[in-house]
């Protein structure tokens, strides 16, 4: 069964890229949130077994976001989305329980690699 | 990237990088009538710090340079380093046009949709707009009122049809169906955007099952209601799943009946008429239908000893919970069953038919309308609920009189000119308590699925043009009803779908 990913991100452009890396290797969307506060309840109606999140959102960022749903599910599996320039927030993120990050703009293979490390560990 | 994905990469850029820009230029006019506005600040980063993400995916390097620049310019003013006087926000102002001037020449360069927001450029190619699909069912929602509001007045123009309100009806009419198909057309998306995801899916899970399988798709470019087709995807996966894990054989098992070792899984559209026929192929083992029967038998849904027909093997399938695997495996013991499926597709209209032969394969035939329909229906009552039914498959009203009700093979029937058709109480059926029974009750006959049936209600109220909406249906709700839609007088009626309820 493939595994299914809820793709966070407020730009459409952005969850259209990354499904369709994702979709391209094999995995499920399990559903798309564009801020803070829907990946939050989404992560709690959808229970995706990993989440890809942007850092810059309206509506709850996604660092709070990953602190709200780390503390829904101590067990999640977030992988941050960061643009250059934002190591400060990615190291935030990790802190607040994200496990692994990538920087936009995506390169495919480097994300499939950690979606399959995060997904493996 | 292929080309087809990059134009449509080019095209949400375009769309997308339109809109943020919009939006930022209409917060930096708040924050420049107030500059201690924190709010607009914010809301420009976001959005320039989108516009950058994407241009550098599609590798619109100026592009994303400058967006880069404009942003840490204006980072310095988020953290207090830089004061925003009004020579800064008047500089910030035309960073930002420099901005829109570079995404529509990337745009342009990239072969995407013509040059754009100038005014009095001519334009080139498809303009599009984005447009949330709650505004578009407000839309066909006010629409449906509009219906409503025409039948009342062709209702007082019946009257006298040569008058000049008769005519004004009719002109009034003709355009409201016009107006009434543009907004449907409006709503229409390609199948394509369900179809790409199959052949990546289908693939992985032959690997995993150790299957050759071919995949072949056509019809994509056709269209059908995005409301429409957002149902269709999860049971439409459904389906290729079962057809991978169940249908398909093993390369080695293939061989061993002559077969070739690659199989071959079909999805194909085409237009018939008003709807789109979607047909799921596989060339695998088939549907063992003497093992489905024996099974129902046994389980004491299946009485009759005869073999089962296509459409009898596929009544046993979607019962909720009837399932023939015998141990679960890791790809189609999830999810949802063939009665998930066949509930999703009659939600919105769809209708799906099977044919199988034993060890040559299944087609699954999904009959799709593309577009969400407004529904000729008659209107029925139970105490004070209404129900809608939509009358293609009425074909007349006749009273319920104690004595045309007789008893044949243990069945309650209504005998209409010597025809004994069997009752169905709606009462019943909505397992309704209410002691208001009226002392007689017209009968609607219907036809569904080759046979006629006498749905006893309390009241047949009239006709109406309903406008359906799908409906959220609360677990536990009669799968019959399918829709929703609102009366002239403002009352909720809930749609039957007759077929289902034979």
């Amino acid at each position: 069964m493939a595994h299914r990913i809820l793709i966070c991100d407020d730009a459409i452009f952005m969850r259209t890229m990354i499904a369709d890396i994702l979709v391209s290797a094999g995995y499920e969307i399990a559903g798309e949130a564009e801020s803070g506060l829907q990946a939050v309840e989404r992560y709690k109606t959808l229970k995706p077994d990993l989440v890809t999140m942007d850092i810059v959102m309206p509506d709850m960022g996604g660092i709070d976001a990953v602190k709200a749903i780390v503390a829904i599910d101590a067990n999640a599996k977030i992988l941050m989305c960061s643009a250059m320039g934002q190591q400060s927030l990615v190291v935030e993120a990790i802190q607040a329980g994200a496990k692994d990050f990538v920087v936009k703009p995506f390169q495919p293979a480097r994300v499939l690699e950690a979606v399959q490390r995060v997904l493996g560990g | 990237m292929t080309d087809a994905r990059r134009a449509r990469y080019v095209a949400l850029f375009a769309s997308e990088a339109r809109s943020l820009l919009t939006g930022a230029r209409r917060a930096l006019g708040q924050w420049q009538d107030d500059p201690a506005e924190q709010g607009a600040a914010e809301e420009i980063f976001r959005a320039l710090h989108t516009i950058k993400g994407m241009a550098a995916s599609l590798e619109f390097a100026a592009t994303a340079d400058l967006v880069h620049a404009t942003e840490t310019t204006l980072g310095a003013v988020r953290r207090g380093d830089h004061a925003a006087t009004a020579a800064w926000l008047g500089d910030f102002e035309l960073a930002l046009d420099s901005i829109s001037i570079a995404c529509e020449a990337a745009i342009v360069a990239a072969g995407g949709e013509g040059a754009a927001a100038t005014p009095g450029t001519a334009w080139t190619g498809p303009r599009i707009v984005r447009v949330d699909l709650d505004r578009l069912d407000a839309l066909l929602s006010d629409l449906g009122g509009l219906v409503m509001a025409r039948q009342e007045l062709e209702r007082r123009a019946e009257a006298d049809t040569f008058s000049p309100i008769a005519r004004a009806a009719l002109q009034m009419a003709r355009r409201l169906d016009t107006l009434q198909a543009r907004i449907l057309d409006v709503r229409l998306a390609p199948l394509a955007e369900v179809f790409e995801r199959i052949p990546p899916i289908v693939r992985d899970l032959a690997r995993q099952l150790g299957r050759d399988v071919a995949i072949d798709i056509n019809g994509d470019n056709l269209e059908v209601d995005r409301a429409i087709l957002d149902q269709l995807a999860d049971p439409l996966l459904h389906l290729l799943r079962n057809a991978v894990d169940h249908g398909i054989e093993s390369p080695d098992a293939r061989r061993a009946v002559g077969k070739r070792p690659t199989g071959r899984i079909g999805v194909t559209a085409r237009a018939d008429g008003d709807a789109v026929i979607l047909e799921i192929t596989d060339d695998g083992r088939g549907i063992d239908r003497d093992a489905i029967a024996a099974r129902a038998r046994a389980m004491g849904i299946l009485e009759d000893r005869a073999a089962l027909s296509d459409d009898g093997l596929l009544a046993v399938l979607e019962r909720p919970g009837f399932s023939t695997v015998e141990q679960v495996t890791t790809v189609s013991g999830r999810g949802v069953g063939l009665d998930v499926v066949v509930a999703r597709m009659r939600e919105v209209g769809a209708s799906l038919s099977l044919t199988t032969v034993l060890g040559r394969g299944t087609v699954f035939k999904i009959r799709l309308p593309t577009r969400l329909g407004i529904v000729r229906a008659l209107v029925t009552g139970i105490g004070e609920e209404r129900y809608v039914m939509p009358l293609t498959h009425v074909i007349e009203l006749v009273a319920c009189e104690p004595e045309l009700v007789g008893q044949r093979d243990g069945r309650s029937v209504l005998f209409v000119r010597g025809e004994a058709l069997p009752i169905v109480d709606l009462r019943r059926l909505l397992l309704y308590r209410g002691d208001d029974l009226p002392s007689r009750r017209p009968a609607v006959v219907f036809e569904a699925n080759g046979q006629r049936v006498a749905l006893l209600t309390d009241a047949v109220l009239g006709q109406v043009d309903a406008v359906v909406q799908p409906i959220d249906r609360p677990a536990g709700m009669a799968r019959w009803l399918t829709g929703a839609t609102v009366l002239d007088d403002g009352r909720p009626a809930l749609l039957m779908d007759l077929a289902s309820v034979v």
